[in-house]
């Protein structure tokens, strides 16, 4: 068996949900540990379906992802649950449980189904929501915050699950400018002292290139282009993949590439 | 630890709530049972109910009605309340649907075929079968049952709405063929009808002795799947994030509430409305983490039961109406101001 040097190695995937129509095809990446993977890429591209994979709920038709040197394929959901944990674009949730409640969720791999949460579990639960700014909503109802709110509790939920990867969908779709900020700042800063390897895929392709160390570009469901943003985010790609041509700009404070219409 | 640390340890603290509520619901339930034993055709005096439990009783007729007819019809009225109410809120978590109770997965149609299928083939046959009846209403719960899960399975995998929609093409099938039977039936049609509405006046000991052991350890399983039921709501995807085999959680919920559901049933008929909304005023009271609504709702369905059957077999004694009625028309209502008192 061949050895994986890198955190995340993702080795020829192909997947289709219906035959002759593949949604991703011939994917291969590999990312090293504490690096931040932003995937961009216009509608349809497979951006999530990617996400899926990696997270191992889908099972692709061809490849593997080796997460660690292990086939993810060959993990329990229990045993994956402990070392990935996902942010979803979508935050419902059916009943209306108490924030707090939801950040415990996060748990859910380590507690034991007869003895519930110890005092651990809720310390480090409470950690993960002063990290996502998030320890006043606590005692809120989720259904009764809003979007953006309830994305900072799901993080911290995700945070609870101390994954060694962190996947993330479009996560900063719903957050103000404020908020932008303060999870960039998480996301660059605290997140990375802590080793986490992060993966997110992004719609706002300007946040994309100031938060991730590399971008992931997906056209079609084939890779267009890996790299740096500055390698990522040019004229000719940009053209290929989403067929306009947007002015770019260099970023006074990061130093990225900036896509302005 | 500091205050934010305590605020967050309240929920740590679960296992004294839940004892909280073991020990008051049961408390409840007992007196709530025990007032309801004044009730009934022949009034008996509350002092003489209170020695009789105690002392017995030298007076044969009194100490018949209280331990033979009132007893286990309240005992019967607190398991199927109870049983009822639980299946009702996990079938609500596992489908993800509020609207859902613990019909919607097609066994009570079954048990309801079955049971009318026993009722038309004794006046055919001319064969007393009454005692016999449960049997064929489990037969026909378990058969659905096993259609539901085939049925689920074969089409989307046994996913929460392929599961859904199963149980409810198997409720409509089953539906349409008691209808059948209905309108075949002659003389049969009354007690077709009474079955399918639900009583608990055939309540006696040996059908509790029956009954008992499959509620409780069904609910038991059912309530160490709380946390699971918990993580469920926050979606499909997430649990599975989570760790959870979500399908096998939702198989065991459905077959174990499902046989749960077919004991009962079988023996009471399809008394409707409870499942459905004794979950919900539980969730209203105590939130919705199942560790804590499950029980609740199995004190509130019970206490609620008897309460319905008090006023069922007293309004216009000695007419009995179908406890499935007053269920609907005290429940609805108490239910709307709940949810109005709410917001």
């Amino acid at each position: 068996m061949a050895i994986y040097q890198d955190f995340l190695t993702v080795k020829n995937i192909y997947f289709s949900y219906t035959v002759n129509q593949e949604i991703l095809s011939d994917i291969n990446f590999s990312l090293p540990k504490s690096q931040l993977l932003g995937i961009i890429g216009p509608n349809g591209s497979g951006k999530t379906t990617l996400l899926n994979i990696i997270s191992g709920i889908l099972k692709p038709d061809k490849g593997k992802v080796f997460l660690q040197n292990q086939n993810l394929n060959h993990l329990s959901i229990e045993k994956i649950a402990k070392l990935i944990s996902v942010v979803p674009q979508n935050t419902w949730v059916t009943f209306n449980f108490k924030a707090k409640e939801v950040v415990f969720m996060g748990r859910m791999p380590y507690i034991s189904r007869i003895k519930g949460e110890s005092l651990k579990d809720y310390e480090i639960s409470r950690e993960a929501m002063i990290k996502t700014h998030s320890l006043s909503l606590s005692e809120n109802n989720i259904q009764e915050i809003s979007g953006g709110e309830r994305q900072r509790i799901f993080l911290a939920k995700s945070l609870a699950q101390t994954p060694q990867l962190l996947l993330l969908d479009e996560f900063t779709s719903h957050l103000d400018l404020t908020y932008k900020y303060e999870m960039l700042n998480l996301l660059k800063n605290t997140l990375k002292k802590e080793n986490l390897t992060i993966i997110s895929t992004f719609h706002d392709l300007n946040l994309a290139s100031i938060i991730s160390d590399r971008l992931l570009l997906l056209d079609n469901g084939k890779i267009e282009k890996i790299g740096t943003p500055k390698e990522v985010l040019n004229e000719k790609n940009l053209y290929k993949t989403y067929k306009v041509k947007p002015i770019l700009i260099n970023h006074p404070r990061f130093n990225v590439p900036q896509v302005i219409m | 630890m500091n205050k934010s640390l305590i605020q967050l340890t309240s929920l740590i603290n679960w296992k004294r709530k839940l004892f909280l509520i073991l020990l008051i619901g049961s408390l409840a339930v007992l007196g709530i049972g025990i007032a309801c034993l004044n009730f009934g055709t022949v009034s008996i005096n509350p002092k003489d109910i209170i020695t009789l439990l105690i002392n017995g009783s030298q007076d044969k007729t009194k100490s018949l009605i209280i331990w033979q007819l009132r007893a286990p019809r309240i005992v019967l009225g607190i398991l199927t309340g109870a049983a009822l109410s639980t299946v009702g809120g996990a079938f609500q978590g596992i489908l993800r649907n509020p609207l859902a109770d613990p019909y919607i997965l097609g066994v009570s149609a079954g048990a309801a075929l079955g049971a009318c299928t026993g009722i038309a083939f004794q006046y055919m046959t001319g064969y007393l079968l009454s005692s016999y009846l449960p049997l064929f209403a489990f037969i026909g719960a378990m058969l659905s049952l096993y259609l539901v899960y085939k049925s689920s399975k074969i089409s989307y995998s046994a996913n929460s709405t392929g599961l859904l929609l199963s149980g409810v093409a198997i409720n409509f099938l089953f539906s349409a063929l008691i209808t059948v039977l209905l309108a075949l039936s002659r003389r049969e049609l009354h007690s077709m009808v009474f079955w399918l509405m639900g009583d608990l006046s055939s309540a006696n000991w040996k059908k509790i002795s029956i009954i008992t052991l499959p509620v409780i350890i069904g609910s038991l399983i059912l309530f160490f799947s709380s946390l699971d039921l918990n993580a469920l709501s926050l979606g499909e995807e997430e649990a599975l994030h989570l760790g959870i085999n979500t399908s096998k959680l939702r198989i065991r919920i459905f077959v174990i509430g499902s046989i749960i559901i077919a004991t009962v049933v079988s023996f009471t008929g399809l008394i409707g409305f409870v499942g459905l909304i004794i979950p919900h005023i539980a969730r209203l009271l105590v939130g919705p983490d199942h560790r804590i609504m499950l029980p609740v709702a199995a004190f509130l369905g019970g206490a609620f039961l008897i309460l319905c059957d008090v006023l069922a077999r007293t309004l216009m004694s000695p007419t009995e109406i179908p406890i499935g009625a007053i269920t609907a028309i005290i429940g609805a209502p108490l239910f709307i101001y709940l949810l109005r008192r709410k917001n």
